[in-house]
């Protein structure tokens, strides 16, 4: 048992869970979705990246590449959120936005899942 | 990294959560706006103050453990970074990688070296002096250092890495179209042949030089077919023969090399009488038969008694030598010997042999071989009349090998001339041009005679005479000697001056800069190749134009 796998694995689940954690529920209510989620979800996304900087594989470059795509969105979700709470001001289109972008990082976060839970598969022991 | 993270995720959800108080009075939760903007500029101590509103005490309590576990986690963070950058393995890689770059963005010819010493380090700067671009791998990453200590006019790529790895020299360009030659002058045999091998394996193309000393070792480079094998012995030795037999032909290879017409005083040696030479190892054995056919009486003095054996077996002008310099030289004749050669290949023997051999004998002609570059104050305060640095010697070879092909091709064609040809040239060259007479290697093509090859391929009849008519008064000839004409595979030695030329010949002219001008305007412009020719200016340059061009 590698150490490291255990990590890089708790955290790419982490960061799935937590991620869909705040995406469930009605995308035009924001009282649905806890903002401290969405602070999680980018907390853990960012740790899962990091765990997966280094990988010279090919499926290392296609994680981090997920992973990659999943921080900007929940950061730009996030920007949104800041943008949206103090300069624009709140509207309908600004709470869909939120939740959609960060339904673009879920999906990341699940290929990412799955490679990595392919890749376990994969390898023999 | 990870710390970075984990401290700013720890200290800004800590002061989303802990409530403050706002102008009012009224609770107030940070947002996580205000908490990233606050955590981002305490970490960093950039510390712009409380914000929004000034903290409550229970804030301030978070705040001041959050600074010290941020701070730390931030320079943690600054810290690995620039461990990475100082990281070996990184470097080199990064250093490989800008190599790379370097070599694909090479479009001019350039010569890979192997090994940087100090013989290659001058070659390279009078390469670069020529414009001629030089790539150098190197095993010893402080020579690497040292080379970019030394200034040279153009950018020089060093890639760290042995030759023994053949991927080594495929990242220096080998394969490349533009790499011309693979030079390898290290004093090491065995690595030279392998440098050869897998620079010919690699690229049957390109021209490889490489320096052999022993004889085995140049038989093998032979039969894979190298180009060009340098031996400093050898050189030691023929200079020798040609300094006793036919000085013209030493001075006129000097001069190609850059040197004045002229023969120096170490050149001056003794045509009579007995030599003595101590040391019978590879130079000795290049000396002997250089003498012999010199036809001088010589003495060899060897320590080795294996070296002795060897040359006795046809040679008897050998005698052991063992103990004092003074008493082996007084065994050996020294009284009325003409000259002693000390080519030991330990500087300090030869110097006290050469001492020794002065006091017994003042007036005899002394020769030293000096093998360490740095001891040239020494030698030359020693008063010897012929200091050979084994080193030096293939730096003039190695250059003209490789930037002045046809000043090359004409030191071997009149390498066996003798010596009455060589009188002969000489009073050519001095009674033509005068005392200091320059060289030039040009090429009848369009980039270097755009005037003269439109007119040769419209036709026209130059012979070389024209090419050395003065442009003030075309009756008149410029100092102009033709050395040697390359047209394909032919070669011509001294060609004539009824010759006419070709497109596609390469010439090699002796002259002064009068000479070399006019060379270069008949060949370049139309106007002046017309009035070389017919001795008449173009008086409508339109049509004259017009009918060259036609």
């Amino acid at each position: 048992m590698n150490l490291t796998n255990v990590i890089s694995g708790f955290f790419i689940i982490l960061a799935l869970t937590t991620n869909f954690g705040f995406f469930y529920g009605d995308p035009t209510i924001l009282e649905e979705h806890s903002k401290y989620e969405l602070f999680a979800a980018i907390i853990f996304n960012l740790i899962a990246t990091i765990y997966k900087l280094g990988d010279k594989t090919q499926l290392g470059a296609v994680l981090l590449a997920t992973s990659l795509v999943a921080d900007i969105q929940l950061i730009a979700s996030a920007s949104v959120w800041a943008l949206g709470e103090y300069v624009v001001g709140m509207t309908p289109e600004i709470t869909t936005a939120i939740i959609s972008i960060t339904g673009g990082a879920l999906v990341a976060n699940i290929i990412s899942a799955t490679l990595f839970a392919g890749g376990t598969l994969k390898s023999k022991r | 990294m990870f710390v970075l993270i984990v401290t700013f995720a720890i200290s800004i959800l800590g002061m989303v959560l802990i409530p403050g108080v706002d102008e009012q009075g009224k609770v107030y939760h940070l947002t996580f706006f205000d908490a990233f903007y606050f955590v981002s500029y305490m970490a960093s101590t950039i510390g712009f103050g409380e914000s929004p509103y000034t903290f409550t005490y229970p804030q301030r309590l978070w705040v001041s453990f959050s600074i010290y576990m941020t701070v730390i986690g931030w320079f943690y963070a600054i810290g690995s970074i620039i461990a990475l950058v100082q990281d070996k393995v990184l470097a080199t890689q990064l250093a490989l990688a800008r190599f790379r770059n370097q070599i694909h963005a090479l479009r001019s010819p350039f010569i890979i070296f192997v090994g940087y010493n100090l013989l290659t380090k001058n070659i390279i700067l009078k390469l670069s002096e020529e414009g001629i671009q030089s790539v150098v791998i190197e095993k010893d990453e402080s020579k690497i250092e040292a080379m970019v200590l030394a200034n040279y006019t153009l950018e020089i790529p060093a890639l760290q890495g042995d030759i023994k790895d053949p991927d080594v020299f495929k990242v220096a360009g080998i394969s490349k179209p533009n790499c011309k030659a693979v030079v390898s002058l290290s004093s090491d045999d065995a690595l030279n042949l392998h440098a050869a091998m897998s620079a010919k394996l690699l690229n049957s193309k390109v021209k490889v030089i490489v320096e052999a000393t022993y004889d085995e070792y140049a038989e093998n480079l032979n039969t894979i077919g190298i180009e060009i094998i340098e031996n400093p012995f050898k050189i030691v030795a023929k200079r020798l023969y040609m300094a006793l037999r036919s000085p013209s032909l030493l001075m006129l290879e000097q001069w190609v090399y850059g040197e004045p017409l002229r023969l120096d005083a170490r050149d001056l040696l003794p045509k009579e009488g007995k030599y003595i030479i101590c040391g019978y190892g590879r130079m000795g054995q290049a000396i002997r038969i250089a003498l012999k056919r010199a036809g001088i009486d010589y003495l060899f003095i060897e320590t080795d008694p294996k070296k002795v054996r060897k040359m006795k077996k046809n040679d008897t002008h050998i005698i052991s030598g063992e103990g004092q310099d003074k008493k082996m030289l007084l065994d050996a004749g020294i009284k009325d010997a003409v000259c002693v050669i000390a080519g030991m290949n330990d500087d300090f023997v030869n110097l006290s042999i050469v001492m020794a051999a002065k006091k017994l004998n003042p007036s005899i002609f002394t020769v030293a071989r000096q093998n360490n570059i740095f001891d040239k104050s020494i030698f030359s305060a020693a008063q010897i009349d012929r200091i050979i640095v084994v080193q030096n010697l293939l730096i003039n070879q190695t250059f003209i090998a490789i930037a002045k092909p046809l000043s090359e091709r004409f030191l071997r064609l009149i390498k066996n001339m003798g010596s009455e040809w060589g009188d002969g040239m000489m009073l050519t060259l001095k009674q033509v041009i005068g005392e200091d007479p320059l060289k030039m290697e040009t090429a009848i093509t369009p980039k270097h005679a755009y005037a003269l090859c439109n007119y040769l391929e419209q036709g026209g009849d130059v012979t070389l005479e024209i090419l050395s008519r003065n442009l003030t008064d075309n009756q008149q000839q410029n100092r102009l000697v033709p050395l040697y004409l390359k047209r394909g595979e032919e070669e011509f030695l001294l060609p004539d001056h009824t010759m006419t030329l070709q497109v596609g010949d390469k010439l090699l002219f002796a002259g002064d800069k009068t000479a070399f001008d006019d060379l270069e305007y008949i060949m370049q412009n139309i106007y002046e190749l017309h009035y070389a020719l017919d001795g008449t200016s173009c008086q409508n340059s339109l049509a004259c134009k017009l009918h060259l061009d036609a």
